[in-house]
C-alpha cells in the first residue's frame, strides 16, 4: 500500500549484558525488542501499550532511526531509515518528532522556552529569524501557550505547559509522525485530560500520525485508532481499539482490560499471577507462559506466531481459538 | 574529594540589589579572601606602572637591607637581597608571572580535559576506552613526577612549561565532562535536541557546554591554586620558571640561601603563595556550596 | 574473589606498561636517545655500541619491544654522571626516602586520623573549629613553605635542630615533621568528612534510637564504616609518598630519591630519570594494588559492584 507512512519490519534490539560476575563472567543477551513489526498510516494513531520494560520505548526509538535496530528495517514513505546521526538522517527530522515523558528532562533548562521552540527551524535553516518567530508564535497559540510565555525558561513552567512546549517545538517544522513516550504520564491528572485533547486537536488539523506509547489503557483507548500489546519484547495481540478492547482475545490483553477500573457492575476479574519474567532469561515457548492460568505444554513448547484471525484481529496465542477458552473468559 | 555537607541553594537570581544583599552577607573570612584576590589581580594588570624599580636594578649601595619596620627604610619598604635588588619589585613581577602561569594552565587544563571528555562521549567505544585510560594513568602518576619527567626529557622553556601545566589535572575536567555528557546523551535536553537533527557542534557548543559551564567554572577554583603550587614548587626545585624571569616558587628558592641573613627574601612570596592559595580555596569553598551542591 | 583480585593484578599491569609506553614515547620525541641518554660529547664508538645493545636501526615497534624487555629486567642504562647502573644508583637511595617517608605516613595517620574523629563527634566546636582551620592551612602551604619556616624556627633561631644533611637520626626530625603535619591536616579533613557522613546515615540514628549505647555505636558501626573512605586516602598517601618526598628532601639535602630526581632532571640524567620514574610507577601501582584488596575485605559490596560493571 503506497498509503502507508512508516512501515516496521521484524524489528530487533538487543543488548549485551553481563549476566555472570568479574569482567570474564559470562555474558547474556537482552532481549528489549524481539520481532516487532507494525505500520502506521497518516493521519493514524497507533497506541502501543503493555507493562513497564516490555521494550516500548525501545520501540519507538528504533522507529525514529533514534537507535540502531539488531535486525529488521524501518521504513518511512517507502524509503529505508538512515543511520543515526547521518545528514540524510538529520535532514528526515523535521518530518518525524517524539514527544518526551519527562519535559522539563526534554527542555535546556539555560535557554528561554521561545528559543527552543523556534530552534527545529534553526537546525533546518531556510526560515529568517523573524519568520521564525511569526511561526512560533502561531504554533504556540495551536498548542495553548500565551506568547508572554515565550520568555519564560523551562522551570518556570507547570508541568502541563512544559509538555505543551515540547509538543509546540515537535510541530514546528509540520511533522508527518510524532512518537509519543509517556506524553502524559508525569502530568497531574487534571492536566492530562487537557494534553490528551490537545493531541486529538491537532492530529485532525494537521493530519499527523501518532505512535502513542503508554501503560493507561484508558488513554490509548481514547485516542487510539489501532492498539499493539506488547510482552517482553514482541507484540502478543494487535486490532482495532474499539474492538481489542470490548474483546480482548489474548489472555494477558484480558488480564490488562479486566485490570481497567469501571463504573457499574463488578465484572469477573483475570488477575495476572507474579511479575513480568526477568528479560535477560525470557522463558521458552510462549513467554506468557508463566503467568497465563490458561498453558498447556504446547505453550511451554512451542513460542506462538502472531497470527491474523478471519475478522482481522492478530493474536500470538496457541489456545485463542479453543472454545474452552472463550468460556473460561 | 573533600566530601562537604552539601546545603541545597536557591538559583542565583540576578539584580545588582542581590549582589549587594549577598555580598553584605559574605562570611568575613571569604570577604578578605576576595579583597586579597582583587589586590593580586590589580597587582598582576598593573605590575608595570606599580613597579617602583626594574627588577634588575642593583642598588649596591642598600643590599640586604631590612624591611620598613624592621629598620629598613621607604626606598625598599620589603627590603632588598644580596645585589641590592628591590624585594617589593620583584615581588609584583613575580605574581604577575604565577598568576599568569596558573591562569593559562587551568585554562589549558579545562579546554583539554572538556575536549576529551565530549570526544569520549561522542564516539564512545575505542575512543572513549583510550581516553579513559589516559585519564587513569593521569590519576594513578602523581603529577608532580610526570613534570619533572618532562622537564628532564625536553628541557625548560616558558611555553613549555606553561604548557606542561596545562596537563595537570584536565582529567578532572574529562572526568566531569564525559559523566554530564553522557548523562544528557543517554536521556534528556541533548538527546531531545539530537532527535530535532541537530549536529554535534549545536549539541555541544549550544547545548551541553552551557550547561555545565558552571560545574567546571566550580573545577577551575580547585585547579588556579593546585597550579600555583606546583608552579612555585618547581620554581623553588629551580626546574620551573628560569632566571632572569621571576615567579614566587623562584623567589623563595633564591631566598632560600639568605635564610639566616635576610629571611625577608624568602618570607614575603611565601606571605603571597600561601595568602592567594588560601584565598583562591576559601572563595572556591564558598562558591561551590552556593553554586553547585552536587559537586563535592 | 579470585577474579576481582585477577582483574585488578591486571589493571596493575597495564598502568605500569603505560607508563613505560610514556617514557618510550616521551624520549623518542625528545631527540636522539643515543644521545641524550649518552650525552653529546660520548666517544662514537660508545654512541655505535650503545646504538646496538638498544637495537635504534631496527623498526619502532621492535624498539620498543626490546626498550619494554630492558625496562622490566631493570635495565634503564647508566647514569651519565658516574657511568653505573641507573637502576642501582635508585635502589640505593630507597632506605634514605624510607626513613623519613614512613615516620611521616605514621604521623599522618595517629596524628590525622585521631583528630578527624574527635572534630566530627564534637562538631562546632572550639576543638573542630580549630582542626578544620589546621587542616586548611596544611591543604594550602607548600610544603617548601612550611620547611623553611621550620627551619628558620628550629635551626635559625632556636638552634635545636640542624637545616640540611643526612649526618645523624637528628636530621631526620624536620622532614619527618615537615612531611607528617601536611599529611596529617589532609588526612583529619578527610576523617572528618568520612565520619560525618557515615553519622548521617539512617543505620546509626537507628542504632541509637534503638537503644545502643552512644560509645558502641561509634565504635560498633560509624568507625568500621568510616575506615573504608579512610583506607583510600592512606592508600593514596602510601603511593605518594615517594614522590611527595622531592621537595621536602631538597630542601633538607636529605640523599633520598627525591633529590636524585631533582639533580637527574636538572643535568639530564635521562636513565636515572627513566629508573625513578619506573620504581616510583611500580610503587604507586603496588600501593593502589593493595589498597583494592584491603577495600574488597573491609566492604565486600565493592567485590559484587565492581563485577557488576
Amino acid at each position: 500500500m503506497s498509503m502507508t507512512l512508516l512501515e516496521a519490519t521484524g524489528l530487533r534490539r538487543h543488548y549485551q549484558v553481563r549476566a555472570g560476575r568479574g569482567p570474564f563472567g559470562a555474558k547474556a543477551v537482552l532481549r528489549a525488542v524481539d520481532g516487532v513489526s507494525l505500520s502506521l498510516k497518516p493521519g493514524r494513531t497507533l497506541g502501543l501499550v503493555g507493562e513497564s520494560g516490555c521494550g516500548k520505548s525501545t520501540t519507538g526509538k528504533l522507529v525514529l532511526g533514534f537507535i540502531p535496530p539488531t535486525a529488521g528495517t524501518v521504513r518511512y514513505r517507502g524509503t529505508d531509515m538512515p543511520p543515526a546521526g547521518t545528514p540524510a538522517w538529520r535532514a528526515l527530522r523535521p518530518r518525524m518528532q517524539m514527544v518526551y515523558q519527562d519535559p522539563l528532562g526534554a527542555l535546556d533548562r539555560r535557554l528561554p522556552v521561545g528559543v527552543q521552540i523556534m530552534e527545529p527551524l534553526a537546525i533546518h535553516g531556510a526560515k529568517s529569524p523573524a519568520e521564525q518567530r511569526d511561526r512560533a508564535a502561531g504554533v504556540m497559540a495551536a498548542v495553548g501557550l500565551q506568547m508572554h510565555q515565550f520568555d519564560r525558561y523551562p522551570h518556570e513552567l507547570s508541568g502541563g505547559q512544559r509538555q505543551r512546549v515540547v509538543l509546540a517545538r515537535a510541530l514546528m517544522t509540520e511533522p508527518d509522525l510524532l512518537v509519543c513516550d509517556e506524553p502524559i504520564s508525569a502530568l497531574d491528572v487534571s492536566i492530562q485530560a487537557q494534553v490528551v485533547n490537545l493531541l486529538l486537536d491537532l492530529q485532525d488539523q494537521m493530519g499527523i500520525a501518532y505512535l502513542f506509547i503508554s501503560h493507561d489503557l484508558k488513554v490509548v483507548r481514547q485516542v487510539s485508532h489501532e492498539v499493539a500489546v506488547m510482552y517482553l519484547g514482541r507484540i502478543v495481540e494487535q486490532g482495532e481499539a474499539e474492538d481489542l478492547f470490548a474483546r480482548p482475545l489474548h489472555p494477558y490483553t484480558r488480564a490488562l482490560v479486566s485490570a481497567i477500573p469501571v463504573l457499574g457492575p463488578r465484572r469477573e476479574r483475570l488477575l495476572l499471577q507474579g511479575d513480568p519474567p526477568n528479560p535477560v532469561d525470557v522463558p521458552s515457548g510462549c513467554s506468557f507462559h508463566t503467568r497465563c492460568p490458561f498453558a498447556t505444554a504446547a505453550c511451554r513448547a512451542e513460542t506462538p506466531a502472531l497470527r491474523t484471525l478471519p475478522d482481522g484481529r492478530q493474536v500470538a496465542c496457541h489456545r485463542v481459538e479453543e472454545p474452552a477458552l472463550q468460556v473460561a473468559a | 574529594m573533600a566530601v562537604r555537607d552539601a546545603l541545597p541553594a536557591p538559583l542565583p537570581t540576578s539584580g545588582l540589589s542581590v549582589i549587594a544583599r549577598r555580598i553584605a552577607r559574605l562570611p568575613f573570612a571569604v570577604s578578605l579572601a576576595t579583597l586579597w584576590l582583587a589586590l593580586m589581580v590589580v597587582v598582576a594588570l598593573g605590575a608595570d606602572l606599580l613597579l617602583p624599580y626594574s627588577i634588575t636594578a642593583f642598588d649596591l649601595k642598600a643590599r640586604l637591607s631590612p624591611p620598613l619596620f624592621f629598620g629598613g627604610t621607604f626606598a625598599h619598604p620589603l627590603g632588598t637581597d644580596e645585589l641590592g635588588r628591590d624585594v617589593l619589585s620583584r615581588l609584583i613581577m613575580s605574581i604577575r608571572m604565577s598568576l599568569l602561569i596558573a591562569l593559562f594552565g587551568t585554562l589549558i587544563a579545562a579546554t583539554l580535559g572538556t575536549l576529551l571528555g565530549i570526544l569520549a562521549a561522542h564516539f564512545r567505544r575505542f575512543v572513549e576506552t583510550l581516553i579513559l585510560m589516559a585519564i587513569d594513568f593521569q590519576a594513578s602518576m602523581p603529577f608532580m613526577i610526570i613534570a619533572l619527567s618532562v622537564l628532564a626529557f625536553f628541557g625548560n622553556s616558558l611555553p613549555l612549561f606553561i604548557g606542561l601545566m596545562g596537563f595537570h589535572s584536565w582529567e578532572r575536567y574529562a572526568r566531569i565532562t564525559r559523566g554530564l555528557t553522557l548523562a544528557a546523551n543517554e536521556q534528556g535536553y541533548a538527546s531531545a535536541v539530537r532527535q530535532l537533527g541537530a549536529g554535534p557542534g549545536r549539541i555541544y557548543g549550544r547545548h551541553v557546554l552551557p550547561n555545565i559551564a558552571s560545574t567546571l567554572i566550580v573545577s577551575m577554583t580547585l585547579t588556579f591554586p593546585e597550579i600555583i603550587l606546583l608552579e612555585s614548587g618547581l620554581s623553588f626545585l629551580g626546574l620551573g620558571v628560569q632566571p632572569p624571569l621571576t615567579s614566587l616558587g623562584n623567589m623563595v628558592g633564591y631566598g632560600r640561601e639568605y635564610i639566616t641573613r635576610a629571611p625577608w627574601i624568602m618570607l614575603a612570596p611565601a606571605t603571597v603563595i600561601v595568602l592567594t592559595t588560601l584565598s583562591i580555596s576559601l572563595l572556591g569553598d564558598w562558591v561551590r556550596d552556593k553554586l553547585d551542591p552536587t559537586l563535592r | 574473589m579470585l577474579l576481582f583480585t585477577a582483574s585488578r593484578a591486571l589493571r596493575a599491569a597495564l598502568t605500569i606498561l603505560f607508563v613505560m609506553t610514556f617514557a618510550f614515547v616521551v624520549l623518542r620525541l625528545s631527540g636522539d636517545p643515543a644521545l641524550l641518554i649518552m650525552s653529546v660529547d660520548a666517544p662514537p664508538e660508545a654512541i655505535k655500541a650503545f646504538r646496538e645493545a638498544w637495537g635504534l636501526e631496527r623498526p619502532i615497534w621492535e624498539q620498543y619491544l626490546s626498550y619494554i624487555g630492558h625496562a622490566f629486567t631493570g635495565d634503564f642504562g647508566k647514569s651519565m654522571r658516574d657511568g653505573r647502573p641507573a637502576i642501582d644508583l635508585v635502589m640505593e637511595r630507597v632506605p634514605a626516602t624510607l626513613a623519613i617517608t614512613l615516620p611521616a605516613l605514621a604521623l599522618k595517620v595517629g596524628l590525622g586520623i585521631p583528630a578527624g574523629v574527635y572534630a566530627a563527634l564534637h562538631r562546632n566546636s572550639f576543638a573542630d573549629r580549630m582542626t578544620m582551620a589546621v587542616s586548611v592551612a596544611g591543604f594550602t602551604m607548600p610544603s617548601f613553605v612550611l620547611a623553611l619556616l621550620l627551619v628558620l624556627l628550629f635551626s635559625v633561631n632556636l638552634g635545636w635542630l640542624p637545616a640540611s644533611g643526612a649526618d645523624s637520626p637528628t636530621y631526620a626530625i624536620l622532614p619527618i615533621i615537615t612531611l607528617g603535619a601536611s599529611g596529617a591536616a589532609i588526612m583529619a579533613r578527610f576523617t572528618r568528612s568520612a565520619m560525618l557522613e557515615v553519622l548521617g546515615q539512617p543505620y546509626i540514628r537507628a542504632a541509637s534510637a534503638k537503644g545502643v549505647e552512644w560509645r558502641r555505636v561509634i565504635s560498633h558501626h560509624a568507625l568500621p564504616n568510616a575506615a573504608i573512605p579512610t583506607v583510600t586516602i592512606i592508600g593514596f598517601m602510601i603511593g605518594s609518598l615517594v614522590a611527595g618526598a622531592v621537595v621536602v628532601e631538597s630542601v633538607f639535602a636529605w640523599p633520598g630519591i627525591g633529590r636524585l630526581l631533582v639533580s637527574a632532571v636538572a643535568n639530564r640524567d635521562l636513565a636515572v630519570v627513566q629508573a625513578i620514574l619506573m620504581v616510583i610507577a611500580t610503587w604507586m601501582v603496588l600501593a593502589n594494588f593493595t589498597v583494592d584488596m584491603a577495600y574488597g575485605w573491609l566492604d565486600p559490596r565493592v567485590r559484587g559492584t565492581a563485577a557488576a560493571h
